[in-house]
């Protein structure tokens, strides 16, 4: 027993270790080549020592049309999630704290708007936006994305204020406070660190998004993953270099938000659906 | 709280009157496209019925695409679910505290990532020439290993992708589930000598049928929106091998002569087909 116990245990740890590397070791080879001439890039032979150059990302930074997505996708991302946040969170606030008989309702339409196609939605809208002239700008992006922002900061932003302790905001309304003071002096800054959770899953959201950006921009407002998808089809003079240093920066700050983002699931899971199931 | 106040309406109906302007307006609007003969490049359009709904069904790429999209989902769902479960339990059992934590933030990585990036740091791993991946098969057969140009592996090698990158996520939330189970069965089944294996299978997998449902719901409908990985990655190709209805849509009223009409309508039953499907998976499984 205790020696098959001894190569389960052991084939266990190998298989751990396996999956680990299998997150590594991509991304740490897009790291590299990042740094990386050409002609060590394109080698026959993969180069793990080679001479390093800070070129590619020289060139992504000053570059016109990578600088323009970079710009366009931190403008159009930033200005969503904000107005998500502002119009997301009261409402947010009221279903989980003025319940009626349209509450369920309405948290299920919000969630809904997940099932729509994209396609379904972006093909119309680029029509809508062209016939209004406002086709190729940030502006249209960032009412187009308003719906990704407000459902989900709206969805994950319920429970959020849920588990504020009532208590506390009843003694708020025997002090005196108006129900607007409540939500602006009780109930955001407790449930704050788990709202500011939301808020980064609404930028991570937008901020990866794709294909509705591909259908709603040409030169302009192209954001950045557009702007890089565009490099892996240009068939042999593919920039590899160039390539892997833009798709670092397009992927610096999603990253950023890892600690929060594992905290904030942690917490979903451990008070929303724990709870449910062992009660 | 029973006071009388006018906050909910006042921070409830702007956002739903945004949400519903939004979304409803191009719905409606899809809809009534897909009813006629539009295309982006001659101005006038005119009303022709069902007609691009009957072509559909005589369109071989079309059928194509359904079974593409069909079968996509199929191994995208059923592998991302059985490789979470896996690792769940085996990091739940096997891993010291500090791996734990250690592999809980390291899984998470690849979902945050942003798809395009995700596909393009594999494209270049599998590349049969410069590829990372394809290098061990080169020096032990001294030929190229073609992944991604194969018609018979495309597909499925973009779909380890997406399972790379949800499978992975998917891990992380059942461990944190198998976490928030209470001790007491575990302990009782472990005295009566219960294998690990049968721990799991007989006891807290069906305690966690709820959540793992619904995470299972989360990823059929997040297998619908393919097309990031798809694009970058193969593009469809080769030939139509990886072309899903969503990929096929985006090239009719993209690339070839901005077919809106013909592919709102594709879009149209792809969306009816779906809320009809889903509904019914929905309403079997949470029985």
């Amino acid at each position: 027993m205790s020696r098959s116990f001894k190569i389960e245990n052991f084939v266990s740890q190998f298989i751990l270790f396996l999956t680990a590397l299998m997150v590594l070791i991509p991304l740490f080879w897009t790291f590299l080549n990042g740094f990386k001439y050409k002609v060590d890039i394109i080698s026959v032979i993969p180069k793990i020592f080679f001479t390093p150059t800070l070129d590619n990302f020289i060139y992504v930074i000053t570059k016109q049309a990578v600088y323009t997505g970079l710009l366009n996708s931190i403008i159009v991302t930033g200005i969503s999630v904000l107005l998500g946040g502002l119009l997301g969170l009261p409402t947010a606030y009221a279903l989980a704290r003025y319940p009626n008989k349209w509450t369920n309702d309405i948290q299920f339409f919000v969630l809904s708007l997940r099932f729509l196609p994209p396609v379904a939605v972006a093909i119309p809208i680029m029509i809508i936006w062209l016939k209004l002239g406002l086709y190729d700008t940030r502006l249209s992006l960032i009412i187009t994305y308003l719906l990704l922002s407000l459902s989900s900061t709206v969805w994950l932003s319920v429970p959020a204020f849920k588990q504020v302790p009532i208590e506390v905001e009843e003694a708020a309304l025997v002090d005196g406070y108006n129900p607007y003071e409540i939500f602006l002096k009780i109930a955001l800054p407790v449930a704050y660190p788990s709202l500011i959770g939301a808020l980064a899953f609404s930028f991570v959201l937008i901020w990866n998004e794709f294909m509705i950006a591909l259908m709603l921009t040409t030169t302009d407002a192209q954001t950045l993953p557009v702007v890089a998808s565009g490099f892996t089809q240009m068939g042999r003079n593919v920039p590899w270099g160039i390539l892997n240093a833009s798709v670092i920066v397009l992927s610096i700050p999603p990253l950023l938000f890892l600690g929060l983002l594992s905290t904030f699931l942690d917490k979903i899971i451990k008070k929303s659906l724990g709870g449910k199931i062992s009660g | 709280m029973n006071i009388k106040t006018r906050l909910p309406i006042l921070f409830i109906a702007p956002t739903l009157v945004l949400l519903a302007t939004l979304a409803l307006i191009p719905l409606v609007y899809a809809i009534i496209i897909a009813f006629q003969n539009q295309t982006l490049i001659k101005p006038d359009s005119s009303f022709v019925g069902l007609e691009n709904f009957f072509n559909l069904f005589s369109d071989r790429r079309f059928i194509n695409s359904l079974k593409i999209s069909f079968i996509w989902e199929l191994v995208t769902v059923s592998f991302t679910m059985i490789l979470a479960i896996f690792l769940g339990i085996l990091i739940h059992e096997k891993s010291s505290p500090v791996m734990k934590k250690f592999l809980t933030l390291l899984l998470l990585i690849p979902v945050l990532l942003p798809r395009v990036a995700a596909a393009f740091v594999w494209k270049f791993a599998l590349h049969p020439i410069f590829g990372l991946f394809t290098y061990p098969y080169k020096l032990i057969t001294s030929q190229s290993l073609e992944l991604l140009s194969n018609p018979s592996t495309a597909l499925y090698t973009v779909a380890m992708v997406d399972v790379w990158q949800w499978g992975l996520f998917f891990a992380i939330i059942i461990l944190k589930l198998l976490e928030t189970l209470p001790r007491e069965p575990f302990d009782a089944a472990r005295l009566d000598n219960a294998k690990t294996w049968e721990i799991h299978f007989y006891i807290s997998l069906p305690m966690l049928k709820a959540p793992l449902v619904v995470l299972m719901f989360v990823k059929m409908i997040e297998s619908l929106r393919s097309f990031d990985l798809i694009y970058v990655i193969t593009r469809g190709g080769p030939g139509i091998t990886t072309e899903t209805l969503d990929m096929y849509a985006f090239s009719l009223a993209f690339i070839e002569n901005g077919r809106v009409s013909y592919a709102s309508s594709m879009a149209i039953l792809m969306m009816i087909l779906t809320a009809i499907i889903f509904t019914v998976i929905w309403k079997r499984a949470s029985k």
